[in-house]
């Protein structure tokens, strides 16, 4: 017997692939799992290039510079002192102002900027009339800082808005897009047991999303290490938890797929317009953080914030209420995380399968 | 009775409206017509048999299964729906593998069993096409080819000939003959009422929602008593037949033919007339045939129903 439904399963499931990822339909769902691509794809070339050209500043200037040497220049040096301490800049601008400081005098003043550069942060100085009056320290590109900023695209855009809308417009159309399309008779007169026909468009729902999200995590994570010189990659994903924090990505892109999957799956049985119940999702998801701790477990972004494997910081100042959404109050360990969201993946997967038993064929009346 | 497809005291509601009402029905093999006009419940009762459709009340049973066990029921069953579409992108050909696939079958059984349907119902020309490009006659055969691609023991037809041309027609027929003769239960939905007639055992009237009789068409007529039955009788010298008929108040209304080669008369009780008839024959009257008027499924539909939408 398990021969035979795996064999439909597979049919269902060849069947169901062909036309997810094939759909005219669902074209945009490429383009929101190639945003995040595209994004760190342009920081990746804004990266390299601002890392060529103080590496190139670094280069060109009269002195060899550290970072001790930059972090030397304090305001209210003269020009002479600095170039003294960091020599000849190799970027120099400057102009005059002509300043009326009565009806008959006018004063001029003369401002100069001063570029340099130790190839990995970068120094700029804007003198007023011989004085260093501004001292800005960049600090370049940071990988490590960089990678608090990739967690925040993925949990906030990735997770919240590509990965929710791109199993909302998979998963829901399972069912319901047949039943649009008047086209649901075909599986219903086969003779394949409801159960196993839900479980095989869940499967192939899931194959289309991972393989469409997981690809696009992993591009996301290749662009944004692109920048980087080799010896800085490898020390982040070597010994800094790279590799595992972009493993722990993909498993937590894989579990969103099915636990998203598991309750559109069910909108899809349940709902003829997707506004609604959508809405109802994403509201039921965002307001996460202020539901009472039982009710917190029947949501997937619970879980997987917990699985998250770089915090995002609260920015200082940032109202409470807000901060909360951001933070994550009482994550539960990874284990837990996993099971629970298997677990309400499980139960919504109940539901369906519950519903599918009942399903009519009555298009006229949908 | 696990020989029968039986409904016992169906009834199916939209929400307010009526699909059927309070059907009982026990059909047996052969080929069973559901004749009725546009909303008499004919596709209804046949969504009901293959559990496309759940009834509000009352209980169904196909040859022992229960209608929403698809995993068995679809094992005895093909269902040729009046539904148009299929899942976009495929071709004849793959349309039945794949529905073949999900009726379990391995590549191989699937492709050879795809291929006998399509010949079955002479599509191999255009197996390759996407269905999307096929003309109405061509979809309709498909369609056929599914019900018919994994050899069940029931057949429903919904609207099977439509869109259908005549040579396509009688090979329709003559497919479903065959496999009433097989043995199989046919079950055709149809409002042309002189195919129905051609090839039907068995008919089931509907009107509104209510089975208005079901039988052999010629028991059905022979329960309608307050139209006499109407006998054709082609003989030489009606008239004197036609004398004697009367005299013997076998028949109440008898009508000579304009050509005088002979009658049509109409008795209330058509056994007796049958017994009666070589008594009654007048010496020099020679009887060239004899045939009931109004056993067809068109007379027995009009005197039940009524005059509505049908197709003659």
């Amino acid at each position: 017997m398990k021969t035979f439904w795996w064999r439909q399963i597979k049919a269902v499931v060849r069947l169901e692939l062909k036309k997810t990822f094939f759909a005219k339909r669902g074209l945009w769902i490429y383009l929101v799992a190639a945003l995040p691509v595209f994004l760190f794809m342009a920081y990746a070339m804004a990266v390299s290039r601002e890392q060529g050209r103080m590496t190139e500043m670094a280069h060109e200037g009269g002195k060899e510079l550290t970072y001790q040497d930059l972090l030397a220049v304090k305001p209210g040096m003269t020009n002479d002192e600095v170039v003294a301490l960091l020599g000849k800049p190799d970027v120099h601008f400057y102009w005059t102002e002509h300043r009326h400081t009565s009806a008959q005098r006018i004063e001029d003043i003369l401002h100069e900027k001063y570029n340099y550069s130790d190839g990995q942060h970068s120094l700029y100085v804007e003198f007023v009339n011989g004085k260093a009056e501004t001292v800005m320290l960049g600090e370049g590109s940071n990988l490590i800082r960089d990678s608090i900023v990739f967690a925040g695209v993925f949990q906030f855009f990735f997770l919240r808005l590509g990965l929710f809308f791109g199993c909302l417009g998979i998963f829901m159309n399972l069912f319901r897009g047949e039943v649009l399309d008047r086209s649901l008779h075909f599986y219903f007169l086969a003779p394949i047991r409801r159960e196993v026909l839900m479980l095989g468009k869940f499967l192939a729902g899931l194959i289309a999303t991972c393989t469409i999200f997981v690809t696009s995590e992993v591009l996301q994570t290749t662009a944004f290490l692109w920048a980087y010189r080799p010896s800085v990659r490898n020390l982040y994903l070597y010994h800094n938890h790279g590799l595992e924090h972009a493993a722990a990505y993909v498993g937590i892109t894989v579990l969103a797929c099915i636990g998203y999957g598991a309750f559109f799956l069910i909108a899809g049985m349940f709902f003829r317009n997707p506004i609604a119940p959508t809405a109802v999702i994403l509201i039921w998801e965002g307001i996460n953080p202020f539901l009472p701790a039982v009710l917190k477990q029947f949501s997937v972004i619970y879980y997987l914030k917990s699985l998250s494997p770089v915090d995002v910081p609260t920015p200082p100042g940032m109202h409470p209420v807000l901060a909360l959404l951001i933070s994550n109050s009482n994550p539960v360990s990874a284990p837990v995380a996993v099971l629970g969201l298997l677990t309400v993946a499980l139960i919504a997967l109940c539901v369906s399968s519950l519903r599918v038993r009942r399903m009519e064929i009555n298009y006229t009346t949908e | 009775m696990s020989d029968r497809i039986v409904f016992e005291d169906v009834s199916k509601f939209y929400g307010e409206i009526l699909g059927v009402n309070r059907v009982n029905l026990a059909i047996p093999p052969g080929i069973t017509s559901l004749v009725g006009p546009n909303g008499s419940g004919k596709t209804t009762l046949m969504n009901l048999m293959t559990g496309l459709v759940r009834p509000s009340r009352g209980k169904i049973q196909v040859l022992g299964y229960r209608t929403d066990d698809p995993e068995n029921l679809f094992k005895l069953v093909g269902y040729s729906t009046q539904f148009d579409s299929s899942p976009k992108g495929l071709t004849g050909y793959q349309f039945l593998y794949f529905y073949l696939q999900l009726s379990g079958c391995d590549s191989r059984t699937a492709e050879q069993a795809a291929w006998r349907a399509i010949e079955r119902v002479n599509l191999v020309a255009d197996a390759g096409r996407n269905i999307a490009g096929y003309s109405k006659g061509m979809r309709q055969r498909i369609r056929l080819a599914q019900a018919l691609a994994h050899d069940p023991k029931v057949l429903v037809l919904d609207e099977p000939l439509n869109g259908l041309d005549p040579l396509a027609r009688s090979e329709m027929i003559a497919l479903f003959r065959a496999a009433a003769e097989r043995g199989c239960y046919v079950i055709i939905s149809s409002h042309i009422l002189h195919e129905v007639d051609v090839i039907s055992d068995q008919v089931i009237l509907l009107s509104n929602g209510y089975v208005v009789a079901e039988g052999q068409i010629q028991n059905v007529r022979s329960e309608i008593q307050e139209h006499p039955t109407q006998i054709l009788i082609r003989c030489t010298r009606p008239r004197d037949l036609a004398a004697k008929m009367i005299e013997s108040e076998l028949a109440s209304e008898v009508v000579i033919h304009n050509d005088n080669r002979g009658l049509l008369l109409k008795t209330r009780s058509a056994d007796n007339f049958y017994l009666a008839l070589n008594r009654l024959i007048v010496n020099g009257v020679e009887i060239e045939s004899i045939t009931p008027a109004d056993d067809d499924v068109l007379s027995v539909y009009e005197y039940l129903i009524g005059n509505e939408e049908v197709v003659r």
